[in-house]
């Protein structure tokens, strides 16, 4: 299993330098550049500022520098956009945010998600079946972007009880909608898929033979049924977590909590190449943590995938 | 007192407020080591009175009525405890596919060793030792390694073998098989059904062995229930069923046994194919597809009489009993 992640480990890193490079080039060939705007600057400032940030010189010089600096320094250079800030303070800054509200949300999808969808299955066409399937076809015709709105008109403006935005350093007021508002359709899904997948894993023969055993109900619950159900929900999770953690850009946006989406979007509002391409690249290193995270916990489950892992 | 009785027992399935009858009362009784064959065609009822015996039917099947007498005691009518304690130590049951009925997820070890301490009183090592022991039995090389493999990691006869051998753990009086070998290679089949037999003879345990083959019927059972759309038709020792069957439907099965036709030729296959449940014909359910059929069979369902050596449920047949008694009357 160690080897496995390391042999993984080592086969992304020229993944990573292949998606630097990609995204190096596409920044550019998008017209407008960082110091362009309405009132052009007078040719003599505009070469110092250029040559300031390197920006004179040839691409691959460019390129390469960049390279350098993040293998060597590990620096993502300056923003190019905010005097004064580099892009590892505009992730330091941004990132524990969306991650701590990234994280509860997931553990509100899970924690919630998962017995509910057990409950369904077991009580199934029952009333809480119903109240399951209803809360699936509701949180998809309200995504996150409507219901947000919504459950700020509701807590906020009708109720009081939560405010409508801001961080405050995540204390809990402030995560709890973020949270519910980017994980409800998620947690819908999840529910789906337990429901599902627990009802044909209850079907399936060696739930039978474990019946057949004289094992008591529990026992073929916990013991038999509870692995097998989840192994699709990881499936399902793998790419969620990683959208959950990296957060949305519209909650951001929406709850103006500070994260890193509202940071991406400035970013590609002023061409702020530097804080563009280091957040790409926070984002793929994320994604395959996340991954390998999801496949390593898949094998633990299932003999199966583990035999192949060696 | 025979080891199991069966009596009426009554299996439906209920569908949207309707339902339909998929066992019609069947009576039938195994002795103490008596081993029983249960044949008939795909949806005659044979695995549903397995499941029914051990009343594990599922959803949307349930028993309508009638008795499943284990020693006596009525085992629809016990407590859900008392049925536990049964399941896996006084019956056991051994199932169609092995690739599919030992839980994936759990070690071999794991699966036998919850099974003895669910009914014994046993610490982890004792249970493991007695589940070594079993495996040596059923002849699987090198136990100990065996316990702590996944079921992927093992060959469907090896499978197949440690099945047997965990359904024999607790040393059961009754052994349900359903279809032990039809997922299992040709070659291998006869060794497992070799060694079911063997098991069975040297632990005294009885055996319903619900299959459609009638070779493996005619070397490991002393008896055979023919079964046709949830009914008992023909009932008796298995040699008199295998040499002088008396009901058509038996008739038709042995004769479309491919030994019983010279290369070359066409199988004699019975025409037709059994009713659904939910368009039962009325009368005898088999008169659609009866050579002998009259007026009689297609509306009355005829009784079950002796007849040679067999039990059977046909009025051709009680013509014929009827003929020779008026006979020997004259």
């Amino acid at each position: 299993m160690l080897q496995y992640t390391f042999r993984r480990t080592i086969a992304v890193l020229p993944t990573i330098l292949c998606l630097i490079v990609i995204c190096f080039f596409l920044m550019r060939l998008a017209p407008g550049g960082p110091f362009t705007s309405e009132r052009p600057l007078p040719p003599a400032i505009m070469a110092n500022v250029l040559e300031r940030y390197g920006l004179d010189q040839p691409l691959y010089v460019q390129l390469f520098t960049y390279l350098k600096n993040i293998f060597f320094n590990f620096d993502f250079g300056p923003s190019f956009a905010q005097r004064d800030r580099d892009v590892n303070d505009i992730i330091a800054a941004g990132f524990p945010v969306t991650l701590t509200y990234g994280f509860w949300s997931a553990v509100f999808v899970l924690v919630l998600g998962i017995p509910l969808g057990v409950i369904a299955a077991l009580r199934q066409n029952s009333f809480w079946d119903y109240v399951m399937t209803g809360f699936a076809i509701f949180s998809q015709i309200f995504p996150n972007f409507v219901l947000a709105p919504l459950m700020v008109l509701t807590f906020t403006l009708a109720l009081g009880l939560l405010p409508g935005g801001g961080w405050n350093g995540g204390q809990w007021e402030y995560v709890v909608m973020p949270a519910v508002a980017l994980g409800t359709s998620y947690l819908a899904n999840v529910a789906r898929i337990t429901r599902s997948s627990l009802l044909e894993v209850l079907g399936s023969p060696y739930i039978r033979t474990a019946r057949a055993k004289g094992l008591p109900e529990r026992t073929i619950m916990i013991r038999h049924a509870l692995k097998p159900t989840l192994l699709p929900v990881i499936s399902y999770m793998s790419p969620v977590f990683v959208y959950m953690i990296t957060g949305s850009v519209f909650i951001d946006v929406f709850f103006s909590t500070g994260g890193i989406g509202q940071s991406f979007i400035d970013a590609a509002y002023t061409r702020d190449y530097s804080v563009i391409l280091g957040l790409a690249i926070l984002y793929s290193v994320l994604t395959f943590v996340l991954n390998l995270a999801v496949d390593l916990a898949y094998a633990a489950i299932d003999p199966k995938v583990r035999s192949g892992l060696k | 007192m025979s080891l199991l009785s069966v009596r009426d027992l009554t299996v439906k399935f209920s569908n949207r407020g309707q339902s339909v009858t998929a066992l019609n009362g069947i009576s039938f009784d195994i002795a103490r080591g008596e081993r029983v064959g249960v044949v008939g065609e795909s949806g005659a009822g044979k695995s549903i009175t397995g499941f029914a015996m051990m009343n594990l039917l599922s959803r949307p099947g349930y028993i309508d009525g009638g008795q499943v007498l284990f020693e006596g005691k009525d085992v629809l009518k016990m407590s859900a405890r008392e049925q536990r304690s049964l399941r896996g130590n006084r019956m056991a049951m051994i199932f169609q596919d092995p690739m599919v009925t030992l839980n994936p997820v759990l070690t071999i070890g794991q699966q036998m060793v919850e099974t003895l301490r669910a009914h014994r009183k046993l610490s982890h090592e004792e249970a493991r030792q007695i589940a070594t022991v079993k495996l040596k039995e059923v002849y699987i090389p090198s136990p100990e390694a065996r316990l702590d493999q996944y079921p992927h990691e093992l060959s469907g006869g090896m499978r197949q073998r440690i099945v047997i051998a965990m359904a024999l753990l607790l040393d059961p009086q009754l052994i349900i098989a359903d279809e032990p070998t039809t997922a299992l290679d040709v070659t291998i089949q006869a060794d497992i059904m070799e060694l079911l037999l063997e098991m069975c003879r040297s632990n005294m345990v009885g055996l319903m062995l619900i299959t459609h083959d009638l070779g493996v019927v005619s070397q490991v059972t002393e008896r055979t229930l023919v079964m046709y759309a949830g009914r008992i038709i023909e009932a008796g020792k298995t040699r008199s069923i295998i040499n002088d069957p008396q009901h058509p439907y038996t008739q038709g099965l042995i004769n479309a046994l491919p030994q019983q036709t010279p290369p070359g030729s066409r199988l004699k296959q019975i025409p037709g194919s059994m009713p659904s449940l939910n368009a039962m014909p009325s009368g005898c359910p088999f008169h659609p597809r009866c050579p002998l059929a009259n007026d009689l069979c297609r509306t009355t369902m005829p009784k079950v009489v002796q007849y040679a050596d067999v039990e059977v449920a046909c009025h051709e047949v009680q013509r014929l009993q009827s003929d020779l008694t008026s006979e020997a009357a004259q």
